[in-house]
């Protein structure tokens, strides 16, 4: 059977882990055998976008040591994969070897969606959601990576689900990781209106790829007492039945 | 002076921004159009990309050669007939024209559009020297007589609404109240023309200077750059030292792709092309031309390969229309003269690390990254700066709750360098809060990311392990 | 006070510091091609629907018997009482302008001034009621009009009037942007001041609304012309 290696990311570690559950039940019923990388807790991104390089090499090392390359590395993250793939580079342009090794992980790391429908090349899975969804599309997932249509492309291969539409779909939740508590008015003011936006569209469950727009939308939904739900894509994908 | 901005500054004033529920309308509003009509051009014009890779390869060969550039630039302007002055600071920039209006007794000066002498000070310094210099863009006319700064690049008065405008020129004119744009805008066309008629001494800003025929253009909606530049007898142009092309041949590119994205016009109204004074028995154009070549940072913004592609920029203004920050807190907010995602790169290389602070205000969503019509990798060199702001020795001073967050997070990561530990953490964090949440969510918590819970609910943390999906791979 | 030699040493050693990238020689590329074979009173008529997108008026493509008529009658429909006017580049100016007199409509006709003169003759082209200019290039995808101007076709013509009158020939009609400035060379562009105007002054800088008519002309017309031997 073959084998991917799962990267949990800190925040589904902590506050989803169902998220890593059902990412893992989808890839096993995609007969790969499912790995979780189980050496690093966290891609270092946190400390890099806050500037603190020191802390980011390390934990990218920490990431870089329990990863290998030539098996592919699939992340519950579009904002995860783009530090892998991307941020790694400036990261670690002074420290030849890890950037050598970040090269060569470079091709084999994936976020879900991408991995499932332009590696696999799978687009149903036989799952079945019957409910109202609307897909709220990352930040860095649309623009660091260009994974557009792909979770789309799964979404609407799931049985029973209603897909929503939601208006101004690409515009930032305002979560931002830290940004979220640096600047909480501005972070809050940018969530007001993707929730007026979720509302509108009619949708009983909000989906993303990425576990900080769940917190963030989560978040705003459970304090303003709505009953609209957040789920990543992956337990949309893995669910059986409505 | 200019001004110092601050941290807290930043902190306060965009807190106030977002909760005016007003400026939000006319932004959004503004913006809007605004994107609408760009993704109008934009679909009927399928060389955009490919003109859009033409400029930033044009633009980076450019900065690349810079020096030579700006040598040839020189010597072909100076065999036009104009007087060249390249000023290291703002102060030199300023004290250069203020000399020269002196010594040309100037009365009535008149200044086109120009961020650059915005970012100079010229109307504050001309002021204190005795000489009055109006501003002739609506937009900059308008805020100007409100004695503020403009708060967009392309729309300098986006802040403000017709009614706002029509009261100002109530209060300033004593003309009856009206808030047609049609009037107010026929208002000012006629004080402007006496003014314009009348004025002895001109500056604007330049958008390209083309190093092969020592020419400069000034594109414009108004003709405000039009009159600045041909009317008085003596004329200053205004330009950072990155506004440099090679060629003629370069030019269409630019311009193909500038007005498209800053205003959704294929071509601006008017684009002038400015090669020295006038000539023999010309009607028009001045006596004397002067080109101030400014520096203020830029040189050094060269020298490092990551924040040099920030040169590129041809102030189009659409990353701040993109921009979901800037549509909430609009441009005054940012308490500098450059505004938005360009702003927070420049500003801090411009004005020194005080407005260091700006590179943070960003969820670096990438919005700007995605319109910028010469494809500046703006989050990348926001993440950048960042990381040379905490690195660096003059440490910001950030409001407390800043402060504290982010010493939380550098805490964070120190500690997820410890697999086995974070996670024991995680879980001992999880009983604890347990019985304080309500639906998986908690209404407050404390510690250094406090911030969050003002706003929104929290997740409870509960960790937990798979069942045994198979042997765990050792860290390395 | 600053000297160059300061500035380029301090561009120089940043540019030490990382490498050059792609010389400037390889990053200029070709203009986007003109097409040959495309007819030019297709190209007209492209130049025609763009101008009017912007809101410049097209009074047609006309022989140079006509310009004459249409143009006195274009200044009585906009009710002007003085037309300015200077030399033209190819239009028979002295001709049109007497026509307008026998029209009854009063002249002003631009000439190259001494210092002493300017600011009355600019006054007068100011008060006139509409400019009339030769162009020598048109953009058929812009809807734009070239203008290069002299002491016989002073930039203000095209500028200080309310209304613009703007005469070119057809085979002047380029395709776009790159084809005039192809066509103009660099010693064509640094000749004299060379304005490309794309319909009437506009400003959108109360709430983003177009108003019309800022500090240039509120109104644009522009007639395309036959050459004579045609």
């Amino acid at each position: 059977m073959t084998e991917v290696q799962l990267f949990s990311t800190c925040l589904a570690e902590e506050f989803f882990p169902e998220v890593n559950d059902a990412a893992a039940t989808v890839l096993e019923r995609l007969r790969l055998k499912v790995t979780p990388v189980r050496g690093a807790f966290c891609c270092g991104q946190v400390a890099f976008n806050e500037g603190f390089r020191d802390e980011a090499l390390d934990l990218s090392r920490r990431f870089l040591n329990s990863v290998e390359p030539g098996i592919p590395i699939v992340v519950p993250s579009g904002s995860c994969t783009s530090m892998l793939k991307i941020f790694y580079g400036d990261l670690l342009a002074d420290d030849p070897a890890l950037s050598a090794k970040a090269m060569a992980i470079r091709p084999w790391v994936f976020e879900l969606s991408q991995f499932i429908v332009n590696v696999l090349k799978v687009k149903y899975i036989g799952a079945r959601y019957e409910r109202a969804v609307a897909y709220h599309p990352s930040c860095h997932l649309m623009r660091e990576l260009g994974v557009r249509d792909e979770p789309m492309t799964l979404l609407s291969a799931v049985a029973g689900i209603r897909i929503r539409e939601l208006r101004d779909r690409e515009e930032c939740c305002g979560f931002g990781g830290m940004f979220s508590v640096k600047f909480p008015h501005i972070s809050a003011s940018m969530l007001e209106d993707k929730l007026a936006r979720i509302r509108e569209s009619g949708a009983e469950v909000v989906v993303a790829n990425d576990c900080g727009c769940l917190m963030q939308i989560g978040g705003g939904l459970s304090r303003a007492g709505d009953k609209i739900e957040v789920r990543h894509l992956a337990e949309v994908l893995a669910a059986r039945q409505g | 002076m200019a001004e110092i901005p601050k941290a807290r500054d930043f902190f306060e004033s965009s807190r106030a921004a977002v909760s005016d529920h007003e400026l939000r309308r006319k932004l959004e509003s503004a913006s809007a159009r605004h994107l609408d009509h760009f993704a109008e051009v934009k679909a009927e014009f399928p060389a955009y990309d490919d003109e859009r890779d033409a400029a930033h390869r044009i633009k980076t060969g450019a900065i690349a050669h810079l020096d030579e550039l700006l040598i040839e630039l020189k010597s072909k302007l100076e065999a036009r007939g104009c007087k060249v002055f390249f000023a290291e600071d703002a102060a030199e920039a300023r004290g250069y024209i203020v000399e020269l209006a002196k010594g040309r007794g100037a009365k009535n000066v008149v200044k086109g559009k120009s961020m650059t002498t915005e970012e100079i000070e010229l109307n504050g310094a001309l002021e204190r020297a005795g000489i009055d210099a109006v501003e002739t863009d609506l937009g900059e006319y308008i805020v100007q007589l409100r004695g503020e700064r403009p708060s967009h690049i392309i729309t300098p008065a986006i802040h403000l609404s017709k009614e706002d405008i029509g009261q100002l020129f109530t209060d300033k004119f004593g003309i009856e109240y009206t808030a047609e744009p049609e009037k107010l805008t026929a208002e000012a066309r006629s004080r402007l023309r006496t003014i314009f008629l009348n004025a002895d001494f001109g500056v604007t800003g330049v958008n390209f200077a083309i190093a092969e025929t020592g020419t400069l253009v000034i594109v414009e909606n108004e003709g405000n750059g039009r009159l600045s530049s041909t009317m008085p007898e003596t004329f200053v142009a205004v330009m950072g030292i990155e506004k440099v092309i090679p060629r003629l041949e370069d030019l269409s590119h630019f311009l193909e792709i500038l007005a498209r994205t800053a205003t959704g016009q294929k071509l601006t109204t008017y684009t002038s092309f400015i090669t020295g004074p006038r000539r023999e028995g010309d009607l028009d154009g001045p006596r004397e031309m002067h080109v101030v070549i400014l520096d203020n940072g830029r040189s050094a913004m060269i020298a490092d390969p990551v924040i040099r592609e920030a040169l590129n920029c041809i102030r189009c203004g659409a990353c701040l229309n993109v921009c979901p920050i800037y549509r909430r807190i609009g441009g005054h907010a940012y308490r500098s003269v450059y505004p938005g995602p360009i702003g927070s790169i420049i500003s801090p290389n411009l004005f020194g690390s005080a407005a260091g602070y700006l590179p943070f205000a960003s969820t670096l969503c990438g919005a700007c990254k995605d319109i910028c019509p010469v494809k500046i990798d703006i989050p990348r060199i926001l993440l950048h700066l960042r990381w040379k702001e905490s690195a660096g020795e003059h440490r910001l001073k950030w409001p407390r709750a800043i402060e504290r967050a982010r010493r939380g997070a550098r805490r964070f990561a120190k500690m997820a360098r410890h697999p086995r530990t974070v996670r024991a953490l995680g879980k001992l964090a999880a009983m604890v809060l347990k019985p304080f949440a309500h639906n998986g969510y908690l209404r407050r918590i404390p510690g250094p990311f406090g911030n969050w819970t003002k706003y929104r609910d929290f997740p409870r943390p509960r960790p937990h392990q798979r069942p045994a999906p198979g042997p765990e791979r050792p860290p390395g | 006070m600053a000297e160059l030699h300061k500035i380029i040493a301090s561009v120089k050693d940043a540019l030490g510091v990382g490498a050059r990238s792609n010389s400037h020689d390889a990053a200029a590329s070709a203009p986007v091609p003109v097409a040959q074979s495309a007819h030019r009173a297709a190209l007209a008529s492209t130049f025609a629907r763009e101008l009017e997108a912007v809101g410049g008026k097209f009074l047609g493509i006309l022989t140079p018997d006509e310009v004459t008529n249409r143009i006195v009658t274009l200044a009585g429909e906009i009710g002007a009482k003085t037309v300015a006017l200077g030399q033209g580049a190819v239009s028979d100016m002295d001709a049109i302008g007497e026509a307008l007199e026998r029209a009854d409509f009063r002249i002003v006709r631009t000439i190259p001034v001494a210092d002493t003169e300017r600011a009355a003759m600019r006054e007068r082209v100011a008060n006139a009621d509409i400019g009339i200019a030769d162009a020598d290039f048109a953009i058929a995808s812009t809807g734009t009009v070239a203008v290069v101007s002299n002491g016989d076709r002073p930039s203000s013509l095209t500028l200080l009037p309310p209304a613009s009158l703007v005469i070119v020939q057809i085979d002047r009609v380029m395709a776009n942007l790159a084809a005039v400035l192809a066509e103009l060379g660099p010693e064509g562009v640094a000749a004299n001041r060379l304005t490309l105007i794309t319909g009437p002054s506009r400003t959108a800088d109360i709430e983003k609304r177009i108003v019309l008519g800022v500090h240039g002309p509120k109104s644009i017309h522009v007639i395309v012309v036959w050459p004579r031997d045609d």
